[in-house]
This record gives structure tokens, C-alpha cells and sequence, in this order.
């Protein structure tokens, strides 16, 4: 049963930068026909680099096209990221937040999983490598953590809650629950949120090198050939609000977020637990008011690691019983890569694509049945089926699990 | 020139398991000795940065599994890699 005692929040606009392309469109097209956006890396010091694979935005990205002169210095490549989707989704959505004086009642929450890296690592390479005298004095502003948030807000005046969430690779997800909250309990009547990461740069890709868990020909999720993670970047954004005001201005309603789930695992640092994923799904399915029964698909965490996606399916199984074997499950990480603090938000995309298509996307590169992954993952050609209701997983570094649950446009 | 990679690596194995370096064997495996995931990254890391050495990435290996002696074995062909390209590998 539904709980009645909240407001129920709607999707009403997305916007999406990533490797399968520039808009939400593009992102969800590319998924739907199986399309790769992992491809060589691009960067200066790829020589000295181990990693020879990433998942990047193409670089024709150009944010100089759609960001105006005077914010463009302001903005680490997040907040480019984050403030070019936040266009693309407020233009879908056709809110005016000028109506009714709405951006006093809209809320900002961005997930990103480290914020401002690139400007760090610029910064940090001419002090200590150069022996710069001085930072860049826009250091401080293009880096926190909380930027993407910040600019959204000031480029639209939106005047309620508004700060950036992080929980490593589930941001994106625990930050959209956030928005979703303050929606439900009548803190907003709207709210933009997602998540937006690009932290590719010379010292991070060294560090992720270090844990040993970065595949070096794809990303193969389920696979029993499966190698690691592919790290990738990008934003998602999306226009919440409550179904009664997207309804009262008559807007085009794209689904529902009817519920979602949250636990902590509270065990390794990072190794994952299979009841702290089960529990956040389980939540997600009461919280929702639906029954395992109810859900055709789930767009898995997936990342394509050893232990994830074992454990995954294993939480699958304990969550559906014997409904894990009747479920659709694709991890679109083997196309758009792990974008880490976006990665859920990225997802959302498909998600929502997956209940407006009535497609599931597949997961790529699956070509090897592994006995611990033993669900029906879609294997590299989507599959047209009816989609009423989804569960969206993000599971983090540090035994995070924040899991959406999404339902047909009401 | 054994003693001078095997003894370095086992004392290093002791320290990351906290355990005497007497008690460990060319047979015992990290897991054995309670070296797992994260720990057994980090001892990859020193022992790397003790001989100057990379190991190649073996994604889809489990550490854990591994012996003391194949770690040993491991580091003496890194290091006859490394002489043969008669640099440093970095």
C-alpha cells in the first residue's frame, strides 16, 4: 500500500552529459542500442599512465557553447557538467521557477563523489611541481564540494535547501532520495538534483591504479571473464517536484520516484555485503509501496569487479526470493562506465528511458556465465518487454547502499 | 640473493599480518595468515616500493590466494625483467 500521508514526487524533466554524448537523448539512445562509451584515454599524461581505458564525456564537449562568459572561470569540469544538464532538464520540464515566486519553495541537492578534482590536481601540480608562488584565487570556489549545487541555485534563484551530498560511488542516488525527501515532507515543491563527477585527472587515476581494480580491456559486469571497474565521468540532473504542482501546470510527467531505500553495510571499507544491499533494496520496495512481484527490472550497481557482482546478485536473490529469477537485471556501467558520484544519477537516465520504452537495456560485453551471477542480466542486445516498475541500485565504497524505486508516469 | 628477497618479504608479510615473521612459510597463503582485500593491496604496495619493481595487474586474481613463495617468485621475476630492460620499469 501506498502511504498516503506523503505527497508523492514526479519526474518532470532530465538532462545528461556522458560518454555515450551530450544530453539525456543521446545517453539513453546509445544505451538502448548497446553503443560503447569506453574507448582509449584521452589525457596528456596518458603515456605514464598505467590505465590505458576510460568512459569520457567526447571531447567536443565544449562548455564555452551553453555557459556564459562571466560563469565560465567559476566552474571545475563538475560544475560545467552539472549546470549544462540542470539547463537541459529545467528546458524539458518547462518549470518556471519565476511563477508563484516557485524558486523560494525549490530545493538543490548534487551528488558528486569528490567535487572539484581537476581543479585540485591543476592547482596542486603548480605548487608543488612548479613551486608556484600562489594559487589560482578561484581555487577555493571551483573545488568545494558543494560548487555544482551553488551554481544551479544562483543561475535559476532557487532559494531552498541547497547543498551537495557524498557517498563515493552512491552520491548521485543518496542525493536524489534527499530531494525526493524534502518533496515528499513538504519542504519543496520542487527540486533539481543528480549527480556529476569528472575526476579524471593524473593523481586520481594513479590512486584508483594503486587498488588493483580498473580493467584493462572493458567492462565485462556478470561476466565470468569480468576484470574491473572502467572509470568514467559525466552529470545527470532532473527537475523533481510534487505530483500535484506537475500537475496543476499541466506538465509532462516522466515517472515516478515512489520510493527508495538506504542502509549502511557497517562492515569492510570496501568489500560488500550482501544484506546491507538487500536490506536497501527490500526498504525500497516497502517505502514504495510495492511488492517484489511488481518490479520488471533492475538496473543493477554492476560495476564489473570480482566481488561486486557476486555479492550483488547474491543481495538480489535475497531481496526477490524466487522473483530474482523472473527479473530483468542490466548493468549500463559496460557502457557508460563508472562515473562514480554520477553514476547513479546516469542510470536514472536509463531508467527512466527503460519505463518510457518499455526497453531494458542490456549489459555489454557479457560473454561468459559466471555460476555466482546466475540472474538474467539482458546480455548486449536490449530487450523489449513491458517495464512498470524498476529498482535502481548504487552501492559505495565504505558499505553505502542508496536504491531507487521508480514507477510508470502516474 | 635469496635471503635478500625472501627475508625482506616475509618481514613484510609479518608486519602486515601482525604476526611473528618466524611463523611464516613459503606455503602459507595471505589469506591464511588474515591478509585480506584492502591489507593485501597495501602489501603489494610495499613490496613494490621496497624492490622498486611493478607487478603487472592481475584484475579477476585474488590476492588472498597467494602464497608467501609466489610473492618471492613474483618479485625475482620483476626484478629479472627489470634488469634485462636494463632500466627501471616506471
Amino acid at each position: 500500500m501506498r502511504n498516503e500521508s506523503h505527497r508523492r514526487v514526479v519526474i518532470t524533466g532530465l538532462g545528461a552529459i556522458s560518454p555515450l554524448g551530450i544530453g539525456a537523448e543521446a545517453l539513453w539512445q546509445g544505451l538502448r542500442e548497446g553503443r560503447s562509451g569506453i574507448g582509449p584515454l584521452r589525457h596528456p599524461d596518458a603515456a605514464r599512465l598505467k590505465l590505458k581505458i576510460a568512459a569520457q564525456v567526447p571531447a567536443s564537449f565544449d562548455p564555452a557553447a551553453n555557459i556564459d562568459a562571466h560563469t565560465l572561470p567559476l566552474l571545475d569540469r563538475t560544475s560545467a557538467f552539472a549546470l549544462q544538464s540542470a539547463r537541459e532538464a529545467i528546458n524539458q520540464s518547462g518549470i518556471d521557477f519565476k511563477h508563484d515566486d516557485l524558486g523560494r519553495r525549490t530545493a538543490v541537492v548534487v551528488g558528486t563523489g569528490v567535487g572539484g578534482e581537476n581543479t585540485q590536481d591543476e592547482q596542486s601540480r603548480r605548487i608543488y611541481a612548479e613551486n608556484a608562488q600562489r594559487a589560482h584565487p578561484l581555487t577555493i570556489v571551483r573545488l568545494m564540494t558543494n560548487a555544482s549545487a551553488s551554481h544551479i541555485s544562483i543561475a535559476y534563484g532557487l532559494r531552498g535547501p541547497s547543498f551537495a551530498v557524498a557517498s563515493a560511488c552512491a552520491s548521485a542516488n543518496h542525493a536524489i532520495i534527499q530531494a525526493a525527501q524534502m518533496i515528499r515532507y513538504g519542504m519543496a515543491d520542487a527540486a533539481i538534483t543528480g549527480g556529476t563527477e569528472a575526476c579524471l585527472t593524473y593523481g586520481a587515476i594513479r590512486a584508483w591504479e594503486a587498488m588493483r581494480i580498473l580493467a584493462d580491456d572493458t567492462c565485462r559486469p556478470f561476466s565470468a571473464n569480468r576484470r574491473g571497474l572502467v572509470l568514467g565521468e559525466g552529470a545527470a540532473i532532473f527537475v523533481l517536484e510534487s505530483l500535484e504542482h506537475a500537475q496543476a501546470r499541466g506538465a509532462v510527467i516522466l515517472a515516478e520516484l515512489a520510493g527508495s531505500g538506504m542502509t549502511a553495510d557497517a562492515s569492510d571499507i570496501v568489500m560488500p555485503s550482501a544484506d546491507g544491499a538487500a536490506s536497501a533494496m527490500s526498504q525500497a520496495l516497502a517505502d514504495a509501496g510495492l511488492a517484489p512481484q511488481d518490479i520488471d527490472y533492475i538496473n543493477a550497481h554492476g560495476t564489473g569487479t570480482l566481488a561486486n557482482d557476486s555479492s550483488e546478485t547474491r543481495a538480489i536473490h535475497l531481496a526477490f526470493g524466487a522473483d530474482a529469477s523472473r527479473l530483468a537485471v542490466s548493468s549500463t556501467k559496460s557502457m557508460h562506465g563508472h562515473a562514480l558520484g554520477a553514476s547513479g544519477a546516469l542510470e536514472l537516465v536509463a531508467v527512466i528511458g527503460a519505463l518510457r520504452d518499455n526497453v531494458v537495456p542490456p549489459t555489454a560485453n557479457l560473454d561468459q556465465a559466471d555460476p555466482a551471477c546466475d540472474l538474467d542480466y539482458v546480455p548486449n542486445t536490449a530487450r523489449e518487454m513491458p517495464v512498470r516498475a524498476v529498482l535502481s541500485n548504487s552501492f559505495a565504497f565504505g558499505g553505502l547502499n542508496a536504491v531507487l524505486a521508480l514507477t510508470r508516469a502516474p | 640473493m635469496t635471503d635478500s628477497i625472501q627475508q625482506p618479504i616475509f618481514e613484510m608479510i609479518a608486519k602486515q599480518a601482525k604476526v611473528d615473521v618466524g611463523t611464516i612459510t613459503p606455503e602459507s597463503t595471505l589469506k591464511d595468515l588474515g591478509v585480506a582485500s584492502l591489507d593485501a593491496i597495501e602489501l603489494i604496495f610495499d613490496i613494490e616500493e621496497h624492490f622498486n619493481i611493478n607487478f603487472p595487474d592481475q584484475q579477476g586474481a585474488n590476492f588472498d590466494s597467494d602464497t608467501a613463495q609466489s610473492l618471492v617468485d613474483a618479485v625475482h621475476k620483476a626484478l629479472e625483467q627489470k634488469a634485462a630492460s636494463g632500466e627501471g620499469n616506471a
